[in-house]
């Protein structure tokens, strides 16, 4: 923004330098593109580089910019059941995986026909409902470790994970409803009316015919809730002690504060566990995007 | 006078209202609707509702540190006023300040300017979008880490790098200096969350009319003309919801802090949610952090009210 001020200030003392010039905003927002994908970039560039490095090569002064000789034993350490770091490391993420596709599954069963009510019916109560929903956004995630830290307890839920299928799925909840509302709001009610007409239930017409349509809104809702899920952090510090059942982010911490100066060994851990996520991200693109946006933006 | 009074009144009365069904008829009739709002009502009862009244009663109590509940003692707003008059408290709430004040400018500006850079066709541009995302979907904890590693005061890559180039005599001291800690978190954070930003105002720009654009251009404005008139003013929902959002988000922040200084060193990174997880779970005096979440939960609701106001602003899908 900086730069664009700068720029919006230049243009406007020299118009007609701009006139014959190439435009410079053009010019400017490529440079500041370049710089910005650089600033993204060259912290995994480096978070890579150091992974295939060997532990004593990772502490050379100056630092080596592409390691002497390469190796992926960091890799196969923590992945290949042979040690017992790997079988640590593979349990880990194989709880994460469970954690983040149960999560995911539950949330949609439930989101749907939710979404779907406060898109369609007109009942009392929907406003404050729809919006208490909402809220629960706002609310910081401290605020609850307590409580639910005393009410799985008292359910018997600590150290398990149910206790954070559980949790994860009221943060994934908001915006999905949110989300999908969005989507059945674009479905014209008419189509459903059809389906009446020719004899099908409300929830037959539901089914038949929303869901289907709504499958790009599902896909966004999933997607979203299983990264978050993935990655989420506090609760599961909070809820897991036993080490058999972490998932993965609190698996690295753990596996930081054992190996503190394995640092190709951490920064390949990191890798590892950012693959799923940005390969899942990548491929579905375009409905992350519109996970993220919908409900803020109105055309 | 009396007769003044009344008399609107029961003219009032005597009109014909339109018959309204009582609201138990109305729930009644609309039984079947909330079975489809049953299930997410009853996770978010059980995990929001209840959680948030449980956390206001035990900010009264004191606990002991075993967590046998049963014992707590009651002290009235004794927690409250021992966390509003802690000097920790104020420390970590000028760090909260300077945390996200900082951390929603530069990752608002930065965002909207990728935007506005992105907001054109040419080719590759999908794939730069993602590749920019790529921060804000990997996990905390790993960019935590990563950070760790790039700051690092014996072997870190920017120390080294400063060391080579003769900008500094001896690696920068990023985590461990009570001066530069704060900045080096913000930068890590604003890494991680200005894409979202980015990708929240591409959306928004992407409903700015291009004709308005080309018209204005004709019309003889220029480049500062058409954004400050055409653009912004179609973006002004977006910018608020993602500012809140940043803002929320930013107040709620732990993983960052708590993995990469812990709150350190000596508290100069301490923000509100790493000192309450540190009282709670560090302490364990769940009394004395409960009422500290509560005030914070205040500080919260007021944004909350901003950002629903912000989302349904001419929602005209939203009946009253």
């Amino acid at each position: 923004m900086n730069a664009q001020t700068e720029r919006q200030a230049l243009e406007s003392l020299e118009p007609v330098l701009r006139k014959r010039k190439r435009d410079p905003w053009v010019t400017t927002g490529n440079v500041f593109i370049a710089v910005l994908t650089l600033f993204s970039l060259l912290p995994m560039t480096w978070m890579f580089i150091t992974s295939i490095k060997t532990q004593f090569a990772a502490v050379q002064y100056p630092p080596e910019w592409w390691p002497s000789n390469p190796t992926m034993q960091e890799y196969l350490k923590l992945l290949l059941p042979t040690s017992e770091l790997g079988r640590e490391f593979l349990r880990y993420m194989l709880n994460s995986l469970w954690v983040s596709f149960a999560t995911t599954v539950l949330g949609v069963i439930v989101a749907v026909p939710a979404a779907y009510a406060f898109s369609r019916f007109r009942f009392p109560g929907r406003n404050l409902l729809f919006y208490s929903v909402l809220l629960r956004n706002m609310f910081p995630a401290v605020v609850f470790l307590m409580p639910l830290f005393i009410m799985m307890r008292w359910l018997g839920l600590v150290n398990t994970q149910f206790s954070l299928i559980l949790t994860y799925l009221t943060f994934g909840l908001p915006l999905s409803i949110w989300l999908l509302k969005g989507f059945y709001d674009n479905i014209p009610p008419q189509l459903e009316q059809a389906a009446r007409i020719d004899g099908a239930t409300r929830f037959q017409a539901f089914l038949l015919i929303v869901m289907p349509l709504s499958s790009p809104g599902i896909i966004a809702t999933a997607i979203y809730s299983f990264i978050m899920a993935w990655n989420e952090y506090v609760y599961a510090l909070t809820f897991l002690n036993d080490k058999s059942k972490l998932t993965l982010p609190v698996g690295l911490q753990r596996f930081f504060a054992e190996y503190a100066t394995n640092w190709p060994g951490l920064m390949a851990a990191s890798f590892i566990m950012s693959v799923p996520v940005v390969a899942l991200f990548l491929v579905l693109q375009k409905y992350f995007v519109k996970a993220l946006t919908e409900g803020a933006v109105k055309s | 006078m009396t007769l003044a009074t009344t008399e609107p009144a029961a003219r009032e009365r005597a009109m014909p209202m339109p018959r309204r069904r009582g609201l138990l008829q109305r729930i009644w009739h609309h039984r079947h609707d909330y079975l489809y709002v049953l299930p997410a009502i009853g996770v978010m009862l059980l995990v929001i509702a209840y959680p948030v009244y449980y956390t206001v009663y035990l900010s009264f109590f004191s606990t002991p540190p075993n967590l046998a509940l049963e014992d707590k003692i009651f002290v009235g707003l004794k927690n409250y006023g021992t966390v509003l008059t802690a000097e920790s408290v104020h420390e970590a709430t000028w760090n909260t300040w300077v945390w996200t004040i900082w951390s929603t400018f530069f990752a608002f500006v930065i965002g909207f300017g990728a935007a506005l850079a992105l907001n054109r066709a040419f080719l590759g541009r999908g794939l730069l979008r993602g590749t920019l995302l790529v921060p804000y979907v990997i996990s905390a904890v790993a960019a935590s880490y990563i950070w760790r590693w790039i700051y690092h005061s014996d072997f870190g890559v920017i120390g080294a790098l400063s060391v080579q180039f003769g900008l500094t005599e001896r690696p920068i001291n990023f985590l461990d200096d009570r001066n530069n800690v704060m900045a080096s978190l913000i930068v890590v954070n604003v890494w991680k969350e200005f894409p979202f930003a980015m990708i929240m105002m591409l959306a928004g720009l992407q409903t700015v009319p291009e004709q308005l654009l080309r018209a204005a251009q004709v019309d003889g404005a220029n480049a500062l003309q058409r954004f400050w008139h055409v653009t912004l003013p179609h973006v002004k929902g977006v910018t608020l919801v993602t500012v809140l959002l940043l803002l929320v988000t930013n107040l709620n922040s732990f993983t960052i802090p708590w993995i990469m200084t812990g709150g350190g060193p000596a508290g100069a990174s301490e923000i509100w949610i790493t000192h309450i997880y540190q009282i709670a779970f560090g302490r364990i005096r769940f009394g004395l952090a409960s009422a500290y979440s509560v005030i914070l939960f205040i500080v919260m609701m007021g944004l909350g009210y901003f950002y629903v106001r912000a989302l349904t602003s001419g929602d005209e899908r939203t009946p009253a």
